[in-house]
């Protein structure tokens, strides 16, 4: 436990040192006030009665009610969040790996009786821990500022959240993975990157099965699929948990096959990084 | 008796070259024993293995063959660093940390709880003279300021064991001194087995007890530095009258080194049998003494002749005599 404190307050503080902190909610912070003053709701007995965003008027179903208004708004807003808090939290986190094993830093920390799993575990802990307290600073702030203006609480808009960090928890096992093989934090970043996007694109994967003329190329391209992680399916899942299942329909479905194979890529990253730091040679 | 408290028993290591298959040996079957409250020193030119044998005793690196153990535990096993103080050479503190939050960072990691790290902390940043910059971030300190602040945190879990790579490196003159004393007092007062690793040879002559010198992945010479430093003794020899050069050939046909330096001799001998032998030899062929006296080898002394045995060519890297 001491370990796990000794690195949660290690990465706070350089988070805090660096300005990566003051950036991370710096950032969240300007986006939700853009938020607090674009959206602006005329509601009357409980009735929306008409709505603005960025000042102009927005058509508004007459028979629409402010619940479903905000479970369709936080639903959609949801998806922007879950690329922007991913994007944040790998940029304020993939230095993590490659800072401690630069040289004359790492033998400080090694030299600690803490086995190296331990010692990259509790790192990955305190990177998650801060990445998280940036979502549920963004979705908490977004939270209230719709609760307040619309006096709608919808509770759902959390379980986003937990998607996010979900997502966030395996992309971070990569960037640790990438980082104790290369030292480098530029690389890791463009790596997790860059599996973010692949994973986006490989969603289409039966378009290009069907585009490829060979079978074996159409079968690494599915292996492919199942093996990273599903940034797309989980985008859907986002907002199809915010909505509730009153709004699924074809498009928008829970499906476990995402989260569970997501879930596999990052534990095998994981342990694949704790392996790899632990056989490595300092 | 003092139990010995880090034990190296034919430890080799080989590095893969990062071009073709080539293999490189940083350490070639070493063994060296280190007791409590005993200060050894391990010397050696650039690449000779002794930060190789510090990695190793550290789990930071791992041995090709052989085994290095500290208090009776593999290397290995997290647990023989319990009670290790580390100063690697070079070594970078997170820069963003101050020294209280340094030390409270890895004082945790050591397994200390608050209130020894309070404690410690203050005793030793005022001990080693920066109390007053112990809320300033590392990166404001001086190289002098960084290094007794690394030497604060290897000490910080009262080790019984201690590591130093170049601990005085950056440090001035008072310093210096001040880090001996501690070292010294650590030893003596904690029973606490230094290991220093350094260049500096008049440092490791006034610190340490014992020395090994490595050279080439071997250790070529251990012992006590009294026993050291009398293996290869120095006579300053004046004779008489001038002696030829046949006679100086006759001396060296024994063994004995011999040097011309302004008109009498520097001879190096195995033992007094061997000095009184060369005197006799003098006498035979006529010749008187008129001076003999000896000339007390430093540290220095035996580590460049030790570096040059195997390479005339050779600049060992020294940055401070011992004259």
């Amino acid at each position: 436990m001491k370990v796990l404190m000794a690195n949660i307050e290690d990465v706070m503080r350089e988070a805090a040192a660096r300005w990566t902190l003051v950036a991370y909610f710096f950032l969240s912070t300007i986006f939700i006030l853009i938020f607090a003053s674009a959206i602006n709701l005329d509601i009357v007995d409980g009735a929306l009665a008409g709505a603005k965003l960025f000042g102009k008027q927005v058509e508004v179903n007459g028979s629409m009610s402010i619940e479903k208004l905000v479970m369709g708004f936080e639903s959609g807003f949801s998806g922007v969040l879950y690329v922007l808090c991913t994007f944040l939290a790998i940029f304020a986190t993939a230095h993590l790996v490659p800072r401690m094993q630069e040289k004359g830093t790492i033998d400080l920390y090694l030299s600690r009786p803490v086995s190296r799993v331990k010692l990259i575990l509790s790192r990955y802990t305190a990177g998650l821990i801060l990445a998280g307290s940036n979502v549920l600073y963004l979705i908490g702030s977004i939270w209230v500022i719709v609760a307040w203006k619309t006096h709608v609480f919808h509770p759902r808009f959390f379980l986003g959240g937990g998607v996010i960090l979900f997502l966030i928890a395996t992309l971070l096992a990569f960037a640790f993975l990438i980082g104790v093989i290369t030292s480098s934090t530029a690389v890791s970043i463009m790596a997790t990157y860059g599996v973010f996007f692949f994973g986006v694109m490989l969603a289409g994967h039966a378009r290009i099965e069907a585009a490829l003329s060979k079978e074996w190329q159409a079968a690494g391209i599915k292996l492919l699929y199942w093996i990273m992680p599903k940034t797309a399916e989980l985008a859907t899942a986002v907002v199809a948990y915010v909505a509730g299942p009153q709004m699924h329909n074809e498009f928008l479905q829970i499906k476990a096959a995402p989260f569970i194979s997501t879930a596999i890529f990052g534990l095998v990253c994981l342990v694949l990084a704790s392996w790899l730091f632990q056989r490595k040679e300092f | 008796m003092s139990q010995t408290v880090i034990e190296v028993s034919g430890l080799k290591k080989q590095y893969r070259s990062s071009v073709g298959r080539s293999r490189i040996t940083a350490l070639d079957g070493i063994d060296f024993a280190v007791r409590e409250g005993e200060l050894f020193g391990l010397l050696g030119p650039n690449g000779a293995g002794k930060t190789t044998a510090v990695k190793i005793l550290l789990d930071l690196t791992r041995p090709t063959a052989g085994e290095a153990r500290i208090s009776g535990l593999p290397a290995g096993n997290p647990e023989s660093r319990r009670r290790v103080g580390y100063l690697p050479e070079g070594h970078k503190i997170p820069g963003y940390l101050t020294a209280r939050q340094a030390l409270g960072i890895f004082g945790k990691m050591s397994g200390l709880d608050d209130a020894t790290i309070k404690r410690r902390s203050l005793e030793l940043l005022e001990k080693l003279r920066i109390a007053q910059w112990i809320d300033v971030r590392v990166k404001k300190y001086s190289k002098g300021m960084t290094q007794r602040l690394g030497l604060a945190i290897a000490l910080l879990h009262s080790p019984h064991v201690l590591l130093l790579d170049e601990p005085t490196d950056g440090v001035d003159p008072v310093g210096r001194r001040e880090i001996r004393d501690i070292l010294r007092a650590e030893a003596a007062a904690n029973g606490t087995a230094v290991l220093l690793n350094s260049h500096l040879l008049s440092e490791i002559e006034l610190t340490c007890d014992h020395v090994a010198v490595l050279r080439s992945g071997k250790v070529a010479a251990a012992g006590s530095i009294e026993e050291l430093t009398r293996r290869a003794a120095k006579y300053k020899f004046v004779p008489a009258a001038p002696v030829d050069d046949a006679l100086v050939g006759a001396f060296r046909e024994t063994g004995a080194g011999v040097e011309r330096v302004n008109g009498h001799l520097l001879l190096t001998v195995d033992d007094v049998a061997h000095l009184n032998a060369l005197v006799d030899r003098l006498r035979a062929g006529g010749g008187l003494l008129a001076e003999l006296s000896p000339v007390r080898s430093t540290l220095e002394d035996v580590f460049v002749d030790l570096v040059r045995a195997v390479d005339p060519g050779a600049q060992p890297s020294v940055e401070g005599g011992a004259r």
